[in-house]
């Protein structure tokens, strides 16, 4: 099991060893060099030969490569070359924000999904099912951003519920943090908890048709057991998905707190590109690929531990 | 044909349903320039901010356009995008795959886990982050001018290849280790007349669930990239940059243009999916729910 364990993590490291690679070719694929950018058109020779001294970008592109995944490892993430300001500092200053937009939907997405999907799983054929079916595809099929912008001009323009947009931090008062967070997560949330409530129901009516319920029933257990007892087994496959879902909600937010005016890691990448800045560019979109590599570990190692059958065959 | 009869008996009207929208849809962005009442980016001050009405059907915005012509226009960028981004994503996986699955060995093991990273990329940091570097001006390939939707096209199809490698990596893995395709090969058929005669055919049914599938997201990616100003350009018009536009009508009272936009994605998105469900439970009703990839 330990081996198994440690074989996927490092194979994780593999990926992400070879996926920043190609991350950080193409981040150098526009337009003009770093130097060019930061010193401005009219720089001389001398200058750019300099300035890419100082900063290593003279060095083989392996070599600088190697040294950025190094340093990033161990917390440093560079200095930025437009605004001499430390990376991890600016990514540290906006991932809070991100994160705590994305846990809450993910709790949200959680709870009322899984709890969605046990409830038509139940009833299959009545009229609770049939609501939820028709829910689950409207909640693949509206945008995230869309909703957020009807939210908006519903619940904070019209009903006054709660504000707009912007950003309390949970510094300054739960209430304050949940009533900035609350809309942005739930038009987050609201995908992934159709998902979810659509893998739980198809997951829990296979396993409540299994030979051991029946044999459950015949021997006079109550329903409540039975039910608990089929969703151990139906729950693999919906905790697999909840895991991909979560390395997901990150991209997603990004588009989210656009919409909401959220100063997090979006308007930090968005900066960056306008200001062509590379090394917080780099660092951000690393960040979530670590995030989602993780996720996918996460996924595929709680498939293998909580399905038998699937340890053995690895 | 046989196949396609047993569509029309069995697919229930939900899938009816999803296709006629799909139709409709893929029909105006088609003949957009001879639907659309108005030009798309003709400005019109005095008309600007018109509601709904007969002269204007949904209105105009803050420039005076025809909201309907542009959301008719916009469904050319959206469907182009998601159509263009599976056929890219097709093409590249379904080749991975039957590559990997016939050829075995090494060749496998390579291909299997480049198709593993490809599938551990974020797709929509990634096309933020891409084209923001590139730069969202058209790119030129010698004389021939294609507009920035290209860069999102070609990216998302990339990422969305892992999907159809592993479905038809799975099936075909299967299908090379048959009896009968010992025998074809027996026989004396080449290695493109298996692959293509014998393998390809049976992984059709997971593929085709599968696209139809992954053109409802990429509807939604191109909507969000356009969104944040990454996609298609003004004054071109997309249902992502009109939601763009919308944002500054919140607070008066033009309620149509942040609803209409938006309508136009779901109700798309809706079609496409009802579309894939019907497809999968005709052709594959044991498969899993939905492959996740955003």
């Amino acid at each position: 099991m330990f081996r198994l364990l440690a074989g996927r993590f490092f194979a994780s490291l593999g990926t992400l060893f070879f996926v920043g690679l190609v991350l950080f070719a193409l981040t150098r694929a526009g337009p003009g060099s770093p130097a060019r950018i930061v010193l401005g058109a009219d720089a001389t020779a001398d200058q750019i030969a300099q300035f890419e001294q100082i900063h290593g970008l003279d060095r083989p592109f392996l070599e600088q490569y190697i040294t950025w995944l190094v340093d990033v490892l161990g917390g440093d993430f560079g200095k930025s070359f437009v605004t001499g300001r430390d990376v991890a500092g600016e990514i540290a200053g906006a991932l809070p924000v991100t994160l705590s937009i994305v846990l809450f939907a993910f709790i949200i997405a959680l709870v009322v999904g899984i709890g969605i999907g046990i409830l038509a799983a139940l009833r299959p054929g009545g009229p609770f099912a049939s609501v939820t079916r028709l829910s689950v595809v409207l909640g693949l099929s509206i945008p995230a951003f869309w909703l957020g912008i009807v939210l908006i001009r519903f619940v904070a323009v019209e009903l006054r519920w709660l504000p707009p947009g912007g950003y309390a931090p949970l510094s300054a008062g739960l209430a304050a943090h949940l009533q900035t967070i609350a809309m942005p997560a739930v038009s987050l949330a609201v995908y992934y908890i159709a998902v979810l409530a659509r893998m739980t129901q198809a997951s829990l009516q296979e396993a409540l048709r299994g030979d051991y319920v029946r044999t459950a029933r015949a021997m006079g257990l109550s329903s409540p057991r039975i039910v608990f007892y089929a969703l151990l087994n139906a729950l693999p496959p919906v905790i697999n998905l909840a895991a991909l879902s979560f390395g997901y909600m990150f991209g997603w937010a990004l588009i989210i707190e656009q919409v909401f005016n959220i100063p997090g890691l979006s308007r930090a990448l968005l900066n960056a590109i306008s200001q062509r800045d590379f090394l917080l560019l780099q660092g951000i979109v690393f960040l979530f690929t670590a995030i989602f590599v993780l996720a996918n570990l996460g996924a595929d190692l709680v498939n293998r531990v909580l399905d038998p059958r699937q340890r053995s065959a690895a | 044909m046989k196949r396609l009869a047993q569509l029309a008996r069995s697919a229930d009207w939900t899938g009816w349903l999803g296709a006629a929208i799909v139709v409709v849809m893929i029909g105006a962005a088609i003949s957009a320039s001879w639907v659309a009442p108005y030009d798309p980016v003709a400005i019109s001050i005095e008309h600007r901010l018109s509601a709904p009405g007969a002269e204007h059907w949904l209105g105009t915005d803050q420039a005076g356009r025809d909201v309907l012509s542009r959301i008719i226009h916009g469904a050319r960028a959206s469907l182009a995008v998601g159509i263009g981004a599976v056929i890219i994503g097709a093409l590249l996986g379904v080749s991975a795959g039957l590559f990997a699955a016939y050829k075995g060995g090494l060749g496998d093991q390579i291909t299997m886990r480049i198709v593993d990273g490809i599938a551990s990329i974020p797709l929509l940091v990634w096309a933020i982050a891409i084209v923001g570097v590139l730069g969202v001006g058209p790119v030129s390939i010698g004389s021939l001018q294609l507009p920035n939707e290209v860069k999102i096209v070609t990216l998302v199809g990339c990422l969305f290849s892992p999907v159809f490698a592993r479905v038809t990596y799975a099936v075909a893995k299967r299908i090379v280790g048959a009896d009968y395709v010992k025998a074809r090969y027996l026989q004396g058929a080449s290695h493109w007349q298996i692959v293509i005669g014998e393998v390809l055919p049976n992984c059709l049914s997971p593929i085709i669930v599968q696209a139809t599938l992954l053109v409802a997201i990429g509807i939604v990616i191109e909507a969000s990239i356009s969104f944040v100003g990454l996609g298609v350009q003004p004054p071109q018009a997309s249902w992502g940059t009109m939601l763009s536009d919308a944002r500054n009508a919140l607070y008066s009272g033009e309620w149509w243009l942040p609803v209409f936009p938006g309508l136009a994605i779901s109700v798309t998105v809706i079609g496409f999916n009802l579309l894939g469900d019907a497809v999968r439970d005709l052709f594959d009703p044991r498969s899993e729910a939905r492959t996740l990839v955003a």
